[in-house]
């Protein structure tokens, strides 16, 4: 069991980062709640990509432990985003489905969502490098 | 009522974590991220089941209502995920690898909408 699912503080972090995140998805849509648009759900997915993007790339250069990587990113990012509410906003709240609905929701959040998580990515490698040079510097 | 939303979630994630792992394990080097599709699918039809099950609607006290918050924000919320979906699609871009791109975007929305639709409308 172990060996297939990784050590039990990557779980307990998964699960402290997934509290976290749901907490903050919560406030976030609590504070967002009176609209008809899901604007909570479209930040959360927006800004968790980046995240999750800028956490990727940070740490292809600068690895961790796995317990903080995964924590951080399939509990924090992963419990902060959700896929779900979106399906069931666009279904009950989007009058079944309209065209218009589907191109001003569904849309942006896909093609935001990568472009985020890209220029996450991108940032995420640029801090990891600077900082893995910065270290070999003091090193030296 | 916070509590049980942040236990939903944790529990929500934990088991994401575990299937992932299990898909990743029995169907080894997929030609797109399947785990992920799986999770986002499964996720979205117990969202419309457990919605109709016991609503039939989203409720408008829905964020004082300790069940609602508990599986659907919390379990069900965290339990599917876009960040990782962004992230596998902008890894798919990178390699070059439009079509399984384009298939998993069209299978992850097509999928979980119809998923949704299935388990939620017949059971009203």
């Amino acid at each position: 069991m172990n060996k297939r699912f990784g050590p039990p503080s990557v779980l307990l972090a998964i699960a402290a980062g997934a509290m976290l995140g749901t907490l903050l998805r919560y406030s976030i849509n609590a504070a967002a709640f009176d609209s008809i648009f899901p604007f909570g759900t479209l930040m959360e997915n927006w800004s968790g990509s980046a995240l999750l993007g800028a956490l990727t790339g940070f740490f292809a250069i600068f690895t961790v432990r796995e317990w903080i990587s995964a924590g951080l990113g399939v509990g924090l990012c992963g419990g902060y985003t959700t896929f779900s509410t979106l399906v069931s906003d666009t279904v009950l709240l989007g009058s079944a489905l309209s065209p218009l609905y589907i191109a001003a929701y569904i849309l942006p959040t896909i093609v935001g969502g990568i472009a985020f998580a890209w220029a996450g990515f991108a940032g995420g490698q640029r801090l990891g490098r600077k900082l893995r040079s910065s270290e070999e510097g003091r090193r030296l | 009522m916070i509590v049980l939303l942040m236990i939903g979630g944790a529990a929500g994630a934990v088991c994401r974590y575990l299937l992932g792992k299990w898909i990743d394990y029995r169907f080894a080097d997929p030609p797109f991220p399947t785990a992920m599709l799986t999770v986002n699918i499964l996720g979205s039809a117990g969202l419309g089941l457990f919605l109709a099950l016991f609503y039939g609607y989203v409720p408008g006290d829905a964020y004082e209502d300790p069940l609602f918050l508990t599986a659907a924000v919390g379990f069900f919320g965290a339990f599917t995920t876009f960040s990782t979906f962004s992230m596998e699609s902008f890894r798919l871009i990178e390699r070059k690898a439009y079509k399984p791109l384009i298939l998993y975007v069209t299978l992850s929305v097509i999928g979980s909408f119809a998923a949704f639709l299935l388990f939620y409308l017949p059971f009203l």
